[in-house]
């Protein structure tokens, strides 16, 4: 009787030991994960924010950690453009980088909206064990122009809001901030020391033993003239046909998203030191095609557009095309951009049969945001399951467009991104399925028509429509 | 991606598109002409349906296939 009363409380307190323990596990995976250093550099040279953290994380915990978060105040999440995340392995010479997987997560007590994203290790990280790691994250729409009006003389300023400590559910020993400003020319920061500013470098840190969660919020007033190229729209299409040819047509809205312009455009001044008298705008871009292409033309509305330079390389083709008036703030440019490629390059035979599609997917215009980005890949007629293999997630649908020569249409996979920038740019593929023999009825078809006109003047010659005999 | 796959390329050498459509128009229009030249010459009790009607089969073939070449080589690629 008393064993077993003995034995029911063991079972009792072991079960309690088992439930604390998972509940521990759970909840608190937060004080597993140790930051013994971080550096973070942010690139604010053109518009788009690249920022390069490396992490030193150590695991103080008990039980091995498989994943660490990254965590984002809700205001930059949504202007988050890409994160990767790459882990060093080896020392000093022997170093080389594994890319890891990132993806956004929500966890159960965030505070104040954090958002996350989970980077995903390859072997897990065990008690007492350091790793490091390299993010990368990529930030659009982050530097706000101040003041929001400019005249053509004045320089462009804009406001670049962060914070002095990193975002972190995680406990950070040492940390810096490293920003890095396009010019010399800075109006003003905000200062939490120890805060150097030196050159093009402003230096935030070191802080050392931070709680999870400290955000300091800074603003930092600088000068940047780069191109603020944003484009609104763009709709790719690329047209495959089975005789040997990819089509591409591109359609831009293009428009300068920086401190809108006020007052008159002045040519004279413009053209007589346009690195004074219109220091923010830009009138150049470059678009860099793949080699081999032919046939390309770039007009809008109005007819074509003559300003352009093609230079074709054996491995790539660049493309400067200049719109027909430079652009301000707030000023928008909507152009069509065509050409051709050798169909041999780009699509091929998978080991099942399928054929598949191995194209690029992203802007071809350098240093450009892109806020909708459609992309629509018309397959050949008589194609079959078509399916895409996209490394981002894109929402994806079909359409039927009608074409030359075409019966029942043409499948059409249309792909859509928001927030695209120029590291997006990386080959994607498309399959489907498609019967040689589905060629042949396009000259088939060519071919009845001729052949109905001679059967018609046969008929016409037989048929006797005199009234008198 | 592993081994290099397959390219696919068109049945018909693309360099071929023009010469190719020359020849089978030129030869198409032949023997349309001569189709022509027989409706023309023979009176309706002479004729016979089974030569007009392959004069005008291989007159079609060629014609149709002439002008699809044709399409190709001006860069309208259906």
């Amino acid at each position: 009787m008393a064993r077993s009363t003995a034995m029911k409380a063991a079972g009792l307190i072991l079960a309690l030991l088992i439930f604390t323990f998972f509940s521990l596990a759970a909840s608190s995976s937060n004080n597993q994960i140790q930051i013994l250093n971080a550096e973070r550099r942010i690139d604010l040279s053109s518009h788009i924010v690249k920022v390069f953290l490396t992490l030193k994380v150590e695991n103080v915990g008990t039980s091995p950690a498989s994943e660490i978060f990254l965590a984002f105040p809700p205001s930059q999440a949504d202007q988050l453009a890409l994160v990767k995340a790459q882990a060093a392995i080896g020392k000093k010479k022997k170093k080389s980088y594994v890319h890891l997987d990132v993806n956004p997560t929500q966890l159960p007590d965030a505070p104040n909206g954090t958002k996350y994203f989970s980077i995903s290790l390859l072997n897990p990280l065990s008690s007492g064990e350091t790793a490091t790691l390299e993010v990368l994250y990529i930030l659009t729409h982050s530097l706000e122009p101040f003041p929001a009006e400019i005249s053509q003389l004045e320089s462009q300023l804009v406001y670049f809001r962060d914070s002095a400590l990193m975002l972190s559910p995680y406990h950070i020993k040492q940390q810096t901030t490293f920003i890095k400003t396009p010019s010399t020319k800075v109006e003003s920061f905000t200062r939490v020391e120890p805060t150097k500013f030196a050159g093009r470098e402003l230096k935030y840190g070191p802080y050392e033993d931070r709680p999870p969660y400290s955000f300091s919020p800074v603003i930092v007033h600088l000068e940047n003239n780069s191109p603020f190229a944003v484009v609104e729209e763009l709709l790719r299409e690329v047209e495959i046909s089975h005789w040997g040819n990819l089509q591409i047509t591109e359609h831009y809205k293009l428009v300068h998203a920086g401190a809108r312009h006020k007052g008159v455009f002045s040519r004279v001044d413009y053209q007589s030191r346009a690195s004074v008298k219109g220091a923010s705008s830009f009138k150049h871009l470059l678009a860099s095609l793949p080699p081999r292409v032919h046939s390309v033309y770039y007009r809008d509305e109005i007819g074509n557009i003559s300003s352009s330079h093609l230079r074709t390389d054996y491995r790539k083709s660049e493309l400067e095309i200049e719109p027909r008036y430079p652009l301000f703030g707030g000023w928008k440019a909507t152009f069509v951009i065509g050409y051709g490629l050798p169909l041999e390059d780009f699509l091929f035979e998978s080991p099942d049969g399928k054929r598949y599609l191995n194209f690029s997917f992203g802007c071809p215009l350098a240093q450009t945001v892109v806020n909708k980005l459609t992309i629509k890949v018309v397959l050949p007629e008589g194609s079959k399951d078509p399916s895409a293999a996209v490394p981002y997630p894109v929402e994806q649908r079909l359409e039927t467009k009608y074409s030359y020569l075409d019966v029942v249409g043409r499948t059409v996979l249309v792909l859509e991104k928001k927030n695209v920038v120029p590291e997006h740019i990386t080959p994607f593929q498309v399959y489907y399925t498609f019967k040689p023999i589905f060629m042949l009825a396009e000259p088939l078809m060519l071919a009845s028509v001729y052949f109905l006109f001679f059967m018609a003047c046969v008929a016409y010659l037989q048929i006797d429509i005199s009234i008198r005999k | 991606m592993g081994s290099k796959a397959a390219a696919i390329t068109s049945p018909v050498p693309v360099t071929w598109y023009p010469t190719l459509a020359i020849f089978m128009l030129a030869i198409g229009l032949i023997v349309s002409a001569s189709f022509f030249i027989y409706e023309a010459t023979s009176s309706r009790r002479n004729r016979s349906l089974a030569k007009e009607l392959t004069t005008g089969a291989v007159a079609s073939f060629f014609l149709g296939f002439g002008s699809l070449f044709m399409l190709l080589a001006s860069g309208v690629y259906v």
